[in-house]
């Protein structure tokens, strides 16, 4: 009896996948535990583990597909056995690619021949004036199923003739990442397909340009990018942010630091406490005094937390992630280090809990460049909190000792990014000598 | 041009004078009893002439009833068409054709219901009875004689004879199927060839050429009698009746032309001198010639032996006849006879002879020929005025019944083109295929094996490239003259019948070398020069194709066709359908349309013959076709306007594969054929635009990655729009060319049907790239105006597939063309 492998469901809102790359082709036999492919959600990737042993018959996905969760992908079972029952129908997913043709030629794509003229990309934006489509073209729009409304036409005066129908179909014909790349970032689909059932993949899309010809690489943009990139637009867009600079003695948390180092050598303590766990301890401490900045501006009205939920900002393989330590305030200094370098790894092995990624889930972040030497910086608000902390690196700067002596002491960078529309420049530049203040006199 | 023909400037610049001959005036002078005694005519033979001329009176006076009260002796009827009447004319008309027999042929004008009566009185007298009952029932299968049957019972069949004329004439004038051209002919057209009547014409003066092409035709054919061409004095203004004349007159067919064809034209040139012309007096007022027999004088040395005849004394038109047919047997032709005569009615009803005194028409009343022969008959007591009465009363009682036969709408009706629309369609062409239209050996002068060209021909290549694809040169290449002369000497070693001629069509070969070789092939009468009279050309072609012969007159330049204009659009394209397709039209005609030589002789008037009914036309472009299309032309029964272009009479042929061949074959009329297949881009030319069209296939390919599929419409009138449609349904877009100026042109009929025809196909507007609507300018500027490669890309890159990087030459936008459309140009 055959069994399907289904898209699991990754977390409570999330709603489809992307199909990763296949580990097993059809005809493999797979045992319980091997691997069958990698999927993405919109913030993690995930590993689909073989629930049963048997003869992969049939996988209805390719890499790049956005796919339903629950909906089968693949079928397991016996040589032979018929899959056709475990099929997605058409109608629920417009993707869905009969796996027998992913071998047979692809008469479809023939567009692009060198001299060929290349038909202007059809874009989604409403042509101007009133709709010119030739009868050709509205025929064919009909039979292919293209929504020739919204195409631009390439024919004179910009009416749409059969080549943009043509090219919408050409489309429909790319894997659903594949169609959405082509439309932001004005590519075309190259000759060569490397898709299942000929279709365009993402990495197929090319562009001409009369200077460099097709003379790169297209490479495939990950979904934590893409999540990346639309957030930190958005905030930029969506909110009135700017910064404070501000310096803080870091004797006190040097020789913080400098204790625990010796503790943990020593075997007292097992947890590396580091400069940023202090850093954030002081945040901590700073938030409570100042609960206005530990909010969510959300338009018209504001979320004022109760507890202190510390976002981190993490740097990993597949790009910048914000994992939430939740109730931070009620961590000790050794607690808060721990939750915050375990939140920390799970991002950067891709196993984090989706729901922990959500910008929502944090009240506040900290962003540490100090590490990297970055002695100053602007970061962008985790919308919709009010602020984030960027922490810089340490520089000796010359200070009065006393007595008109001047001697350099280290100096911790503190860039306090906050949303004008939710704090006032006082509330922050006072919020922000409190974090210095706690930092340069801070009790654990 | 004959070099036999030395013309000697001592001679010809010598002193001297022309003397012409007198010409005779109403000369005859003597009456029915001095012929009577003189043992010329018979009693019976007299009262005859009174009774053909009683017949046609009473006939003329019935339309004229009907058009004028509405009705005939109380039975009411509305006849909405022409009626031209002849009453008065009868004399002539009856003296006229008392001396003709049956194989004498008759043309006639618009106002002939006199002349074709009176022939063909004539000719039932003439018949002998099976030959007239065969006649009549052969004639529609019996559906004419058999309406008349259905009154009349009795045995006689001159009698039968004489009511069938009656009721076939009517009833074709009333636009019945069972008339004698089926109604398509009507009032002035109407005729009937088994009693030697030919067309009558409604354009004035239409039958002063064609009747001298039907002497040809009898002179060629050795066929026996005489041509009259009844024709107004009116008429005798017109160019082509001029023409006609100098056609009939040419020195050439007593020069020239060998043995049994040495000598005239069997043709006379009857003027039915009524003495107006429409509202005009023609002595007096529009002419200037004082008495209408001068005219001959002028035409050659003989004065058409013309003379004026008294028309309304019957004697004295029959003692002309008796003498001018004599001349026309001693191959003295052509004649002319100025006959007068006077009609009574108006030029139609609608005249109310404003233009002249009741007087004058009292006068002529006074006067009548048929009260003042019957006087005649009387006093040489041929006959009481009671037998005449009876004889008379006898003609009305006939046409009375006549009458109601032929507005009998069960009996007669029409054609009913509601029931079956198709009907008048399928008469436009006889679509016959026949070899030879003649039974008799062709005249040729060697065997066609020993004809200096067709030896020649042998040398030659006949596709254009070699095994690697390299062009031989011109002079080795077949070209698309030979593909022609190929054809037109195959046929006339076939069809004894096939006469061509032209104004350089011997000796010199034709001005475009067509017909280098066939002087040598051919004695005079089959091939020879006309005077320069396009007119004549085709208006003798006509009458010699009606007459059953088939023919190519050439008129060199397309540019003359407005020179002939009324032979090609009115006389050419209607005679089959309005005959009733009794009569065929093989003709073709060539026409070659130029280049270089300016605005008056470089036009591609391809859409005036496309646009008139009943004409085919064909534009071949390479010499496979050409060859194929002509021996379609030559083998078909219909009139043929065959375009040739002089940009390419030299090219080989680059597509077909083998070559032309050297046997028979017929290419059809009607397909376009696909000269280089294409899948993005359809491009339809016309004639000689096929090489550019394939030039901008070309760069199409190598600049901008689009291939184009190239069509050469080859036909015009019949076309196939399948493979069109098809090559469409492939490529979605379609350009038409050819060198006719845009406006108006046969492409923008194309275009449209195309439209039409596969709309939900087309991903842009047919396009049309025609030549800009201008006078041709001088050869150095022709670029400007007739369509090049670039402007083909120019349209499809404007109107219907943005090209990538092309930057246009030439204007193809919306608002140019609806500026130029402003303006007119």
């Amino acid at each position: 009896m055959a069994i399907p492998v289904i898209m699991p469901k990754q977390g409570q809102s999330v709603e489809t996948c992307i199909m990763g790359e296949w580990r097993k082709k059809v005809g493999d036999v797979v045992k319980v535990g091997d691997v069958l492919f990698s999927y993405e959600t919109d913030k993690a990737s995930f590993e689909e583990e073989a629930k049963t042993d048997g003869e992969l018959l049939a996988i209805f996905f390719d890499e790049g597909d956005e796919v339903p969760v629950l909906v089968n992908v693949a079928v397991i079972g016996a040589k032979g056995e018929s899959v056709e029952e475990f099929r997605p129908g058409a109608a629920a997913s417009p993707a869905t690619v009969a796996p027998a043709a992913a071998s047979a030629p692809t008469p479809a794509v023939v567009a692009a021949q060198p001299a060929a003229p290349t038909p202007a990309q059809a874009t989604q934006s409403a042509p101007a004036g009133e709709l010119k489509i030739s009868p050709r073209a509205r025929a064919e729009a009909q039979s292919l199923g293209v929504a020739y409304q919204q195409l631009q036409g390439s024919g004179p005066q910009g009416r749409i003739i059969a080549r943009d129908i043509e090219a919408a179909a050409q489309n429909a014909r790319l894997t659903p990442l594949a169609a959405e790349k082509a439309r932001t970032e004005g590519l075309m689909p190259a000759p060569d397909t490397t898709a299942i059932g000929g279709r365009t993949g993402a990495a197929d899309l090319i562009i001409f340009n009369p200077v460099y010809g097709d003379d790169f690489e297209v490479k495939k943009l990950s979904n934590i990018r893409k999540l990346i990139a639309k957030s930190m637009h958005q905030s930029l867009q969506n909110s009135a942010q700017l910064t404070h600079h501000l310096s803080a003695d870091a004797r006190r948390i040097m020789a913080l630091r400098k204790q625990f180092k010796k503790k943990l050598d020593a075997g007292d303590i097992s947890q590396n406490v580091t400069i940023n766990d202090l850093v954030c301890l002081a945040v901590i401490r700073a938030l409570k005094k100042f609960p206005q900045v530990n909010t969510h501006f959300i338009g018209d009205s504001m979320r004022w937390f109760k507890k202190v939920h510390l976002g981190l900002a993490v740097d990993t393989d597949r790009g910048l992630m914000v994992p939430t330590v939740k109730n931070a305030d009620d961590l000790s200094i050794e607690g808060l280090s721990s939750q915050l370098q375990s939140v920390a790894l799970q991002c950067r092995k891709g196993s984090i809990d989706p729901e922990l990624l959500k910008p929502e889930a944090a009240s506040f972040t900290v962003s540490n460049l100090g590490n990297y030497g970055v002695e100053v910086f602007t970061p962008v608000i985790n919308l919709p909190q009010s602020a984030i902390l960027g922490v810089c690196t340490i520089i000796p700067r010359p200070k009065d000792l006393g007595d008109g002596i001047y001697g350099f002491v280290p100096m911790l960078g503190l860039s306090l990014t906050y949303n004008h529309q939710a704090l006032d420049g006082g509330e922050a530049t006072r919020f922000l000598k409190q974090i210095a203040t706690e930092i340069e006199t801070l009790e654990v | 041009m004959p070099k036999v023909q030395f013309i000697d400037p001592k001679d010809v610049r010598k002193a001297g004078e022309i003397k012409l001959k007198p010409i005779p005036v109403n000369q005859y002078q003597k009456t029915v009893k001095d012929e009577l005694a003189a043992k010329n005519f018979t009693k019976e033979e007299l009262v005859r002439i009174f009774h053909d001329m009683v017949v046609i009176r009473e006939f003329e006076t019935m339309l004229h009833l009907v058009k004028t009260t509405g009705g005939y002796n109380g039975v009411e009827y509305n006849n909405p068409g022409p009626a031209h009447l002849s009453a008065g004319q009868e004399a002539a008309a009856v003296g006229m054709a008392y001396t003709l027999n049956v194989d004498d042929f008759i043309f006639g004008s618009h106002r002939s219901h006199g002349e074709i009566i009176a022939k063909s009185l004539r000719a039932i007298q003439q018949l002998d009875d099976s030959a007239l009952e065969k006649i009549m029932n052969e004639f529609w299968d019996g559906a004419t004689v058999n309406v008349v049957k259905t009154v009349y019972k009795g045995k006689d069949v001159k009698e039968l004879g004489i009511r069938f004329l009656l009721y076939g004439a009517l009833a074709e004038i009333f636009a019945r199927v069972t008339g004698f051209n089926k109604g398509l002919g009507g009032s002035m057209h109407t005729f009937f060839t088994p009693f030697g009547v030919y067309p009558n014409n409604a354009i004035v003066g239409g039958s002063g050429s064609i009747a001298v092409g039907a002497a040809l035709y009898k002179k060629v054919n050795r066929k026996s009698g005489l041509v009259v061409a009844n024709i107004g004095d009116g008429s005798m203004a017109r160019g082509p009746v001029w023409e006609g004349l100098s056609f009939a007159a040419m020195d050439q067919f007593t020069k020239l032309w060998d043995g049994d064809m040495k000598g005239g034209l069997p043709v006379i040139i009857n003027i039915m001198d009524n003495q107006y012309g429409m509202g005009g007096q023609t002595a007096g007022e529009t002419m200037g010639y004082g008495i209408a027999a001068l005219i001959g004088a002028g035409v050659n040395p003989d004065e058409m032996h013309t003379e004026r005849v008294d028309g309304y004394n019957p004697l004295a038109v029959i003692d002309a006849y008796r003498r001018k047919k004599k001349l026309i047997e001693d191959k003295k032709g052509p004649v002319l006879l100025d006959v007068l005569t006077y009609r009574y009615s108006g030029h139609s009803p609608s005249d109310a002879s404003s233009y002249r005194s009741k007087e004058e028409i009292e006068a002529w009343e006074q006067e009548d020929c048929i009260k003042g022969y019957a006087l005649q008959l009387k006093d040489a007591g041929v006959a009481t005025q009671e037998e005449l009465d009876a004889i008379t009363q006898k003609v009305k009682d006939i046409l009375f019944e006549t009458f109601k036969l032929a507005i009998n709408d069960e009996l007669s009706p029409r054609m009913d083109l509601q029931k079956d629309p198709e009907l008048l369609g399928s008469m436009m062409f006889s679509g016959g295929s026949a070899e030879a239209l003649s039974t008799a050996k062709p005249d040729v002068n060697h065997p066609i094996s020993e004809n200096p060209r067709v030896k020649q021909l042998a040398t030659k290549e006949r596709f254009a490239f070699d095994k690697d694809g390299k062009p031989f040169s011109k002079v080795k290449q077949y070209q698309l003259r030979d593909g022609l002369f190929e054809a037109i000497i195959d046929r006339f070693y076939k069809d004894a019948s096939l006469v061509a001629y032209g104004e350089e069509n011997r000796d010199w070969g034709g001005a475009f070398a067509v017909y280098r070789g066939l002087t040598e092939a051919l004695p005079y009468h089959r091939l020879f020069n006309t005077p320069i009279a396009e007119a004549a050309i085709i208006g003798t072609a006509i009458g010699y194709a009606m007459c059953g012969g088939r023919v190519i007159p050439e008129i060199m330049y397309c540019d003359f066709l407005g020179c002939c204009g009324d032979e090609v659009f009115n006389q050419l394209p209607k005679w089959q359908a309005m005959s009733g397709n009794i009569l065929k039209m093989p003709v073709v005609i060539r026409v070659s349309v130029g280049s270089k030589y300016g605005a008056q002789h470089s036009q591609d008037w391809t859409a005036l013959p496309a646009h008139i009914p009943g004409l085919k036309v064909v534009f071949p472009a390479t010499p496979y076709d050409a060859k194929g299309l002509m021996n379609s032309a030559l083998q078909g029964t219909d009139p043929v306007v065959f375009f040739e272009s002089q940009r390419i009479y030299d090219v080989g042929e680059q597509f077909h594969e083998g070559g032309v061949p050297e046997g028979y074959y017929e290419i059809p009329f009607g397909e376009p054929d696909i000269k280089r297949a294409g899948t993005d881009v359809t491009i339809l030319s016309i004639g000689a635009t096929l090489y550019r069209a394939l030039k901008a296939a070309d760069i199409l390919n190598d600049k901008y990655g689009v291939s184009a599929e190239v069509i050469d419409a080859r036909s015009l009138v019949p076309f196939n729009y399948e493979p069109v449609i098809a090559s469409v349904k492939k490529t979605g877009r379609i350009v038409i060319t050819g060198d006719a100026t845009n406006r108006g042109s046969f492409m923008r009929d194309l275009a449209s049907n195309i439209t039409e025809l596969a709309f939900d196909l087309l991903d842009g507007p047919p396009v049309v790239v025609g030549s800009r609507n201008w006078i041709t300018p001088a050869h150095e500027l022709e670029d400007a105006f007739f369509p090049q490669p670039e402007w083909i890309i120019d349209a499809i890159h404007e109107k219907i597939l943005p090209l990538k990087g092309h930057v246009a030459s030439a204007n193809f936008t919306e608002p140019q063309q609806i500026r130029r459309s402003k303006l007119g140009v």
